[in-house]
């Protein structure tokens, strides 16, 4: 009964020191808040349209107006610019006013009418990652269907019967689905993975102050000449840091799944336990750090080494199976590799338990590995 | 009679000095004992180790029968007032009071009755960062008295204190003291010597036993020796 009442006092003088600390109060609520709202208008358009396109038409033909005007209704490029040479194009695309420029050859009409080959160049501005790959997914969509209408075309003045010429063309029928998220929604697959990116620096910030918060402040001699069990200090404090974490965490989630209608594929109770098993773990680092340095601030540092780059070689944006095999053993240590990488099952496939469960055994051993180095720490330093 | 405090060949320092050099001494019930030393002198050092909380190199020291290297238990009937402020500066001036009772396993009753006694019932929303030195000390004995301990340890309880504040917090000792409790006073000022019982006074790394009025003489001494005045002054 004491026990109890000693480990709610502690508990309740947490929940009080993180509420009245007011630079940690709002970096709790606000941070990851703000942070779902500023990428969900970030990603609002959700999918790339409007792709500014350049054409350049060097014949100006019958055949090549029709052509650009088939780019012209196409769903993902919008055409801003139609140069009257390579040069411009050139310059329109250096300058960032076009993205894609397509460039129809002279003699471009000539050669189709003649049923001759010909050649349609596609160029994509590859400096910015993600505008290159979506336009030239977009280009590509454009030109496959308009190279097989030629070519069913070509068949036909060969004296081929059109039906004949199309099953010629169409005979192995490629088509792509996308599974999970079929529409390549942004929004979908980045958002809420960077606000929670934002949600686990706080609380690794704060995860960081556990131990060495406690020891660098006076209070610290009350604690000692108390004789109170570290165990139950500590274990009481992490408790009503963990609790905090989910709690602020839950807006997040109702603001993502409920108002913004981020796709969560598995039941919420699922989702929410295993943001509760990483929460643990992602504590059990910050209380670590939280041992072995001398003061807060160097604490606050190495939470922030870990919790910094963390997303990026989580897996999340780019695979872990691209990285250096030494780095992928590395990254396994940090809990937001296996969390990111969760979260994307969760919320797109929806697991099941047997697939899940290393991810839990994951975080439970990264758990079980930090808090128990942490208490030798504690136990021999203070 | 058994002491409260046996030390016996207590040694402490960092590197290679020595700030307490084999001490050795006991304390009784019921006894105000003044630890006494110019700053630097190793009187917060000793008692950070009375108190448990700081470990010592060699030596033995007992508390009310613990030998603290080995047990804690002694922490239970223990009162702490430090020289730093090291109440919880998160919480106000009645939480601290809770906080603390509630982890020395003392009722609510103990509560009111130290608000009353040491007169805090004005302060009691007061963030304690915030309080004059004086109101802070005396919740700090109050704090430090919650549990009814049988031995006190205060470091620089009265330094620059209000009057009215010593006032409560000598009547509050005087109590404490007279219903059977130890004090262990560290201090640096000799006036304050006259609410002792014996001094320890603490002198590179040694401790040498006096009468408060020995002591005060030997101060007194010391600051007429030629020495003294060539501007060789401690404090």
């Amino acid at each position: 009964m004491m026990m109890i009442r000693q480990c709610l006092a502690i508990m309740r003088r947490e929940f009080f020191y993180m509420w009245r600390d007011k630079g940690l109060r709002c970096i709790l609520l606000a941070g990851p808040l703000l942070g779902l709202l500023l990428f969900y208008a970030t990603y609002s358009a959700r999918v790339l349209k409007d792709i500014p396109t350049a054409i350049a038409d060097l014949d100006r033909s019958g055949a090549s107006l029709e052509l650009a005007r088939d780019i012209r209704n196409t769903e993902n490029l919008k055409v801003v610019a139609c140069p009257d040479s390579f040069d411009e194009l050139n310059e329109l695309i250096k300058n960032g006013k076009a993205v894609v420029g397509i460039v129809i050859p002279e003699n471009y009409g000539k050669d189709v009418s003649l049923h001759r080959q010909t050649r349609v160049e596609v160029i994509v501005d590859g400096s910015n990652m993600i505008y290159a790959t979506n336009a030239a997914s977009a280009a590509l969509s454009v030109t496959r269907t308009l190279g097989a209408r030629t070519g069913i075309n070509t068949l036909v003045a060969r004296g081929i019967q059109p039906l004949q010429a199309k099953e010629a063309y169409q005979s192995v029928d490629f088509r792509e689905e996308a599974w999970f998220n079929p529409a390549l929604n942004y929004a979908c697959f980045i958002v809420l993975a960077l606000a929670l990116n934002i949600w686990q620096q706080c609380c690794t910030l704060a995860a960081c102050m556990t131990i060495v918060g406690e020891t660098g402040a006076g209070s610290w001699y009350q604690i000692k000449s108390l004789g109170l069990s570290k165990f139950k200090l500590f274990f009481s404090k992490s408790a009503a840091q963990v609790i905090t974490f989910m709690v602020i965490s839950l807006p997040v989630f109702f603001l993502a799944f409920v108002i913004f209608k981020i796709p969560l594929r598995c039941g919420f109770p699922v989702f929410f336990l295993f943001n509760l098993a990483f929460v643990i773990a992602l504590h059990s680092v910050g209380t670590l750090a939280s041992g072995i340095a001398r003061n807060a601030v160097n604490s606050t540092r190495f939470g922030m080494l870990v919790a910094l780059p963390s997303f990026i070689l989580s897996g999340y944006t780019w695979p872990l199976e691209a990285m250096p095999h030494y780095l992928q053993v590395i990254v396994k240590i940090l809990p937001q590799t296996w969390y990111f990488q969760g979260i994307n099952f969760l919320t797109f496939k929806n697991p099941d338990w047997a697939f899940m469960t290393r991810f839990f055994l994951a975080f439970f051993a990264i758990a079980a590995a930090c808090y128990g180095a942490a208490a030798v720490i504690v136990s021999r330093r203070l | 009679m058994a002491p409260v405090i046996r030390v016996k060949d207590l040694t402490q320092g960092n590197g290679q000095k020595n700030i307490l050099d084999g001490l050795s001494f006991e304390v009784y019930g019921g006894e105000c004992f003044g630890l006494f030393g110019v700053r630097g002198a190793g009187k917060t050092a000793l008692l950070h180790i009375l108190a448990g909380i700081d470990r010592f190199k060699s030596g033995s020291v007992e508390i009310l029968g613990c030998d603290i290297r080995k047990s804690e238990a002694f922490k239970r009937r223990l009162g702490l007032v430090t020289q730093e402020r090291s109440l919880f500066r998160d919480l106000n001036v009645y939480e601290n009071l809770e906080f603390i009772s509630v982890l020395k396993n003392t009722e609510k009753e103990n509560v009111l009755a130290a608000v009353k006694r040491f007169e805090l019932e004005d302060f009691l929303g007061e963030p304690v960062g915030t309080l004059d030195a004086g109101i802070y000390q005396r919740l700090s004995l109050a704090c430090a008295l919650l549990n009814m301990p049988r031995l006190l340890i205060a470091d620089d309880l009265i330094s620059d204190v209000d009057t009215y504040s010593r006032h409560v917090i000598s009547r509050e000792l005087k109590t404490f003291l007279s219903g059977g409790g130890t004090c262990v006073w560290g201090f640096s000022r000799i006036e304050f010597c006259a609410e002792m019982n014996r001094i320890g006074w603490l002198e590179n790394g040694s401790l040498t036993l006096y009468t408060p009025r020995d002591a005060s003489e030997q101060w007194d001494s010391r600051l007429r020796s030629p020495e003294r005045q060539n501007g060789d002054d401690d404090d």
